[in-house]
């Protein structure tokens, strides 16, 4: 539910944007976030075609980077790709793990504008 | 001819910055803040009611009610003669930086100690975003089943402490405690757990105990 609010911030980092950066509008926003983060894609897209209109941003195409999910496992002695937000590693059930990917917050990465 | 321009920066940016602000503020005017996430009907105001009668007499509180509409939370806490205000969230499903911002010039914050800031009952969206606060504390209460902290991981990983609730129910509701106690360490395991039961007081006594102590060191006093 919070991707409304992910995207009105997104929207207005649009507008600052466009006001240092001068452009009129965006034809490509390339968003980047953790595949543990809590953001759907789905739910995102549906905030955007809901809030962007009337936007610089309208019309715009929303390309995502999911960035996986990964853990260091102390007992195996290396990094595993997580499949779920548990703490444990997937290859061995050990529990000695620190997560190292996976949770990176949403962020804007690169746009296209004119 | 469109042009690529590289930006690179948190979405939740502005956030998060005035997170920043709302720490730095607290930590000068020495106020221990609490962000009380559940779901809705896990307990948090009953919670609040029983902690507020306990500390007290020690610390200052005001408390920052959170709900979509309605003002039934801050009237419970305002019986209690204790200073509260009420944000209606509009629909938005948590509360975020600024609506803690826009909150404080109703409550004296220069004769304050602890405050308390009860979320938007929700287990997914409040553990996203960053309000200032010293820690978030959660509740799970028991009829809601011990299935929760796997299947609502980011706010199990993001609390300091975990308190369970309506331990009165067990005999009553299907919940496997230590599943659900395995499963919250699973996601986090500096997670702190308490039982409790808000009708019976069991427990309470550790939790505010400890909770006195976090505020103390805090503090310095």
């Amino acid at each position: 539910m919070h991707e409304l609010s992910l995207v009105q911030s997104l929207l207005e980092m649009v507008d600052e944007l466009s006001l240092e950066r001068g452009f009129q509008r965006v034809n490509v926003l390339r968003l980047s976030f953790g595949r543990l983060a809590c953001v759907d894609p789905l739910s995102l897209q549906f905030a955007f075609d809901v809030e962007s209109p009337g936007t610089r941003a309208e019309g715009s195409k929303l390309v995502f980077d999911i960035l996986p999910g990964a853990l260091y496992c102390f007992s195996c002695e290396g990094e595993q790709k997580m499949t779920s937000h548990e703490l444990r590693c997937p290859v061995c059930s050990g529990t000695q793990v620190i997560l190292t990917g996976g949770t990176e917050e949403l962020k804007l990465m690169e746009m296209e504008v004119d | 001819m469109s042009t690529k321009v590289t930006v690179v920066k948190n979405v939740l940016d502005a956030n998060d910055r005035l997170a920043a602000d709302n720490r730095k503020l607290f930590a000068e005017k020495k106020i221990f803040v609490v962000n009380l996430m559940s779901s809705p009907g896990a307990g948090k105001t009953t919670l609040l009611e029983r902690t507020i009668q306990e500390l007290r007499g020690t610390w200052k509180i005001g408390v920052i009610e959170g709900d979509i509409q309605d003002t039934y939370d801050a009237d419970r806490i305002a019986a209690l003669d204790i200073p509260v205000v009420q944000i209606n969230t509009g629909g938005a499903c948590h509360i975020d930086s600024n609506m803690v911002r826009e909150a404080l010039p109703g409550l004296n914050i220069d004769n304050m100690d602890l405050l308390f800031v009860e979320n938007v009952g929700n287990l997914v969206c409040p553990a996203e975003f960053d309000i200032g606060e010293q820690m978030k504390i959660m509740i799970l209460s028991t009829p809601e089943g011990a299935d929760k902290p796997a299947k609502y991981p980011l706010m199990f990983q993001s609390s300091t402490a975990l308190i369970i609730n309506k331990t009165d129910l067990l005999p009553y509701v299907n919940f496997d405690l230590e599943k659900a106690k395995r499963d919250a360490l699973i996601l986090n395991p500096k997670l702190l757990i308490f039982e409790v039961s808000c009708k019976t007081g069991a427990g309470l006594e550790v939790w505010t105990r400890w909770l006195n102590e976090q505020i103390r060191v805090f503090s310095g006093r």
